[in-house]
């Protein structure tokens, strides 16, 4: 019986927004689920839609970690994606112009290193300023970076891109002969429509694998973090930063400190899709990319980390959808599509829900302290909520 | 070319971009956002007077090249960004019950909005104006300027847009609100300016301005979805260089920005003339300082201007 | 002044001077704050008040003069570097913390806890645990003492203003300062709670803090402060007890001529 009551008293515990996007998302994984078995939808492209979603949920991760934990504005997402992907590329391609070839740890310890480097670079002559100051820089950052990946040949192979790139696990033991190892697999769940599992599928799980590693150690990094004195004061960075600097807060350090961790995790997914896409190019450090993950991130709410989750999830849906629409329903070209879509959403969620649709709901009180400082368990949702408790003069 | 070349082509590209930073600068300290909708703005001018030259056609005679039409193009161009942006402010800007940040993001959205629906409307291909490109003005040609007839006519209707505008702020009764909002909104309301009548006019006036920008960008290269958009980071540059807030810091800055970018193929020819030690150097600043890089210039300016003087080259220093 | 005396200012303002765009706003004004006091500040509408209180805390740079917190030169030091030797401050109109209880909003108080440290967070968990319990117990007790312990749960967007400021003033005293400058404590606040921080104040000061107010509600500045100090069109006009403040001719003057 207990097994049955908590998921019960979980389901009831629910506020309307969760239980709108839990209704939504297990719906959604229903109907992928039956498009899987009919073979509507082939399990390989199933696992890149996967390791997709993975991805858009890890760069909305590290926008959270700037824009929802301290609120600054970073137009350059796709700049410290491009970043991410360029340098693990550039590290372990064996159509790399400049060096190749190495072990994509290599290549992912570089793209790191890079980013940080870049995001000091942004951060030291804005983050002194006005909020809006980083917004205008970093939009100008992001055409820097493309505008140097498409015509510094020498060093990008320009407009070419980059190919011959390894997977993540080359070089590995075990991991990096897997796919081929496999045996090829016949499931056939639907009568006449087979689906097959062969080596791409079991190279794509591999994928799968490594971006849940990605996504899941950055979750638990940054929900440590948040729920710390640290997201504590970032917060309060947010809503009144000379309130933290009167009260002894280096401020500036604070920021940077968002906003460097925010740029890794960024190029960090840049790295993974490197590893994904086994090509880059200039088109991947288009603008888009950074207002998807706006998006994803104000639309799951900002400052919170499973709204990022669920946005990753709903711009991979933008994404394809446009994709399918244009091919089987309406003639309309997906990028401009696209782009409405983004624009329309973020206009909406500003207009009628600026919180996102699963804010924050925890105190960012390190959990230990309060479980043991002998102070009431905090409840898990509402206090965004619950309105009007308060007494009025 | 010669540097009497350069620096009149960056005059005929100074006078658009600061069609677009006094209107950037307007809505910055009246509305008080950044909008990045702006150089969609631009585009929507653009486009509509692409619509309406189309529609009306030549009408018979010609002023500087251009025919009638274009006139009558360029004022539809005005109205409509004029219009779309006051429906904007009206619509979507006004409802909000955001900070000056969330307007910011919104901006963005809206940003995308223009695009998105010019982009469906028109395709993502460049196209031109019907108009016949001129030959460059021969008497000019032995100086080793070559600018047409068409960039005169840009260069005199900035002038005669930025000396009205002039006029109007410092001589009219809106213009000594709009001064007085720019300066101190809170004391503004209480000392009884109507506020939102004078922000509808800055979108007016601003948006008009974009507009007006926007076409004889088109008219000076070509037309895009994207054109607006690509040059909003100059414009941003020009904007933070003379200082947020300030009309004709904004104008100051735009000049500069503008000259500069033009003169870009110069300056590469001076890198490459000087010599740079130690080779790796010289090797980074040739390739950097080259036409490819003419926007990131404006960036990298934009960023030492952040470092060094926050408030702009016109502006006050305070925090 | 001799070392003995020097040595019981915990707060000295030398010649201090801002302008905005030709305006000035403090013009050579000079006043120290003896240890133990509440010290008040007053003076007609823009006399420069906040200005000062900018310049002391390290929001603004001054144009000329310093500021000294026990005996250290804090001039154009940071808000957290003069925070760091002992001087805090609040707001007239505090921002509401959006996303936080009263409670969490109370732990920002605290200066220098190890779990501000990102890296100590994952190398030092159990130390920041600890700090944690220790502050969350500390929050809890001052308020307690403050009587508006039943509002720690509640969002701190959705107490009242009067609340607002008595949670500031909890606040800043869990960041243990020595001096702390109140920004009208009192404004908007209605006359029970008004009464209420008064009695806080002067508890907290007998315990060893000195305070530095701005206030515009006369009654309530003349009954807790003293020295007071005048200020008028940027400058000192007149330091001294409520009494002789209060009969002073030229206070009155200010004020008339300030329209107030």
């Amino acid at each position: 019986m207990s097994a049955l009551d908590a998921p019960k008293a979980a389901l009831a515990g629910l506020t309307r927004p969760e239980g709108w996007v839990l209704g939504v998302s297990v719906a959604f994984v229903l109907f992928l689920l039956a498009a899987l078995l009919t073979g509507a939808l082939g399990p390989t492209y199933f696992l890149f839609l996967v390791g997709l979603a993975g991805m858009y949920a890890l760069l909305s991760f590290g926008l959270n970690a700037q824009w929802g934990f301290t609120g600054l504005i970073n137009f350059s997402v796709a700049a410290f994606f491009g970043i991410g992907a360029y340098g693990s590329a550039l590290m372990t391609a064996s159509g790399s112009p400049i060096a190749g070839g190495f072990n994509p740890l290599v290549g992912l310890v570089v793209a790191l290193v890079v980013a940080f480097a870049l995001a000091l670079l942004i951060g030291i002559p804005t983050l002194r300023l006005r909020a809006d100051y980083l917004a205008i820089a970093s939009l100008g950052l992001a055409e820097v970076v493309r505008l140097i990946v498409l015509n510094e040949r020498w060093l990008t192979n320009g407009s070419a891109g980059v190919r011959g790139i390894p997977g993540f696990f080359e070089g590995w033991p075990v991991l990096s002969t897997f796919p081929e190892a496999m045996p090829g697999l016949r499931l056939e769940v639907v009568p006449g429509s087979p689906i097959l599992l062969e080596t791409a599928f079991w190279q794509a799980s591999l994928n799968v694998l490594l971006v849940l590693g990605f996504a899941g150690a950055t979750f638990f990094v940054l929900r440590r973090a948040h729920r710390s004195p640290w997201g504590r004061v970032l917060r309060t960075i947010r809503s009144d930063e000379d309130l933290a600097r009167a009260l002894g807060k280096n401020t500036y350090s604070f920021k940077m400190q968002s906003f460097v961790l925010g740029s890794l995790i960024m190029a960090l997914a840049g790295v993974f899709y490197t590893h994904l896409n086994l090509y880059v190019g200039p088109g991947d450090l288009d603008p888009i990319t950074t207002f998807y993950a706006w998006v994803a991130v104000i639309l799951g709410g900002s400052g919170s980390n499973r709204g990022a989750l669920f946005g990753g999830i709903v711009i991979v849906t933008i994404r394809e959808g446009t994709r399918f629409l244009n091919d089987v329903a309406l003639p309309i070209d997906p990028a401009p599509l696209r782009l409405l879509l983004i624009g329309v959403v973020i206009v909406a969620v500003m207009r009628y829900r600026p919180q996102g649709i699963l804010p924050p709901q925890r105190e960012l009180i390190w959990p230990s302290a309060v479980d043991g400082g002998g102070a009431p368990e905090t409840p898990d949702s509402g206090v965004r909520e619950r309105k009007g408790g308060g007494g009025d003069e | 070319m010669t540097v009497l070349g350069y620096l009149a082509n960056g005059l005929v590209f100074s006078s658009i971009i600061v069609l677009g930073s006094i209107g950037l600068s307007l809505v910055y300290s009246i509305a008080d956002f950044a909008n990045f909708a702006h150089g969609d703005t631009m585009t929507i001018g653009a486009y509509t007077s692409l619509v309406t030259f189309g529609a009306v056609g030549g009408l018979g005679g010609a002023v500087l090249g251009l025919p009638y039409g274009f006139f009558v193009a360029l004022l539809a161009g005005i109205a409509v960004a004029a219009v779309v942006a006051v429906g904007t402010e009206k619509l979507v800007y006004e409802p909000l019950d955001v900070d000056s940040i969330g307007l910011l993001i919104t901006s963005i959205g809206i940003a995308f909005i223009y695009r998105a629906v010019i982009q469906i409307r028109f395709g993502s291909d460049f196209t031109r104006f019907d108009i016949q490109p001129l030959r460059p003005i021969e008497a000019l040609l032995p100086y080793g300027v070559r600018v047409t007839l068409h960039d005169v006519a840009i260069v005199a209707s900035a002038v005669a847009l930025v000396v009205g505008l002039h006029v109007l702020l410092q001589y009219t009764d809106l213009g000594r609100k709009m001064r007085a909002m720019a300066d101190n909104p809170d004391l503004a309301r209480v000392s009884g300016i109507r506020t939102r009548r004078v922000k509808l006019w800055t979108w007016v006036i601003g948006a008009g301005l974009a507009g007006a920008g926007g076409v004889f960008l088109g008219l000076f290269n070509q037309l895009s979805p994207r054109m607006g958009f690509n040059l909003l980071l100059v414009i941003f540059a020009a904007v933070i260089l003379g200082g947020i807030g300030s009309v004709y810091g904004a104008m100051a800055g735009g000049f500069l920005i503008g000259m500069i970018n033009q003169l870009t193929p110069f300056f590469s020819a001076v890198v490459e003339a000087i010599p740079i030690w130690p080779g790796w150097l010289a090797a980074v600043v040739r390739s950097l300082v080259s036409i490819e890089y003419a926007n990131a210039i404006a960036f990298v300016i934009m960023v030492l201007v952040l470092l060094i003087r926050p408030n702009g080259i016109a502006g006050e220093d305070a925090t | 002044m001799s070392d003995a005396a020097a040595e019981n200012v915990v707060l000295r303002v030398d010649d201090l001077q801002k302008s905005f765009g030709g305006l000035t706003a403090t013009d050579h004004a000079t006043f120290d704050v003896e240890r133990g006091t509440i010290t008040g500040l007053i003076g007609p509408n823009g006399a420069g008040k906040s200005t000062i209180f900018n310049l002391i805390s390290g929001f603004y740079e001054p144009d000329g003069g310093t500021v000294e917190v026990n005996g250290t030169d804090v001039t154009g030091m940071e808000p957290y570097e003069v925070a760091e030797r002992g001087l805090v401050r609040t707001f007239q109109t505090p921002r509401k913390l959006e996303g936080m209880t009263v409670r969490e909003a109370m732990l920002v108080g605290p200066r220098n806890q190890p779990g501000e440290s990102f890296v100590r967070l994952f190398t030092s968990p159990g130390a920041v645990a600890e700090s944690e319990s220790e502050n969350l117990a500390d929050a809890e007790r001052i308020l307690a003492e403050f009587e508006i312990d039943h509002l720690a749960e509640q969002p701190a967007t959705d107490i009242s203003g009067g609340q607002m400021k008595l949670v500031e003033l909890a606040r800043a005293m869990l960041a243990e300062p020595e001096v702390l400058l109140l920004d009208e404590p009192v404004a908007g606040v209605n006359p029970t709670l008004a009464k209420k921080l008064k009695s806080q104040i002067r508890r907290l000061n007998d315990r060893g803090t000195t305070f530095l107010l701005i206030e515009h509600d006369m009654e309530f500045v003349m009954d807790l402060a003293d020295p007071i100090v005048v200020l008028d069109q940027g400058t000192v006009l007149t330091e001294g007890t409520p009494h002789s403040v209060r009969n002073d001719q030229r206070v009155i003057d200010a004020y008339l001529g300030g329209g107030a």
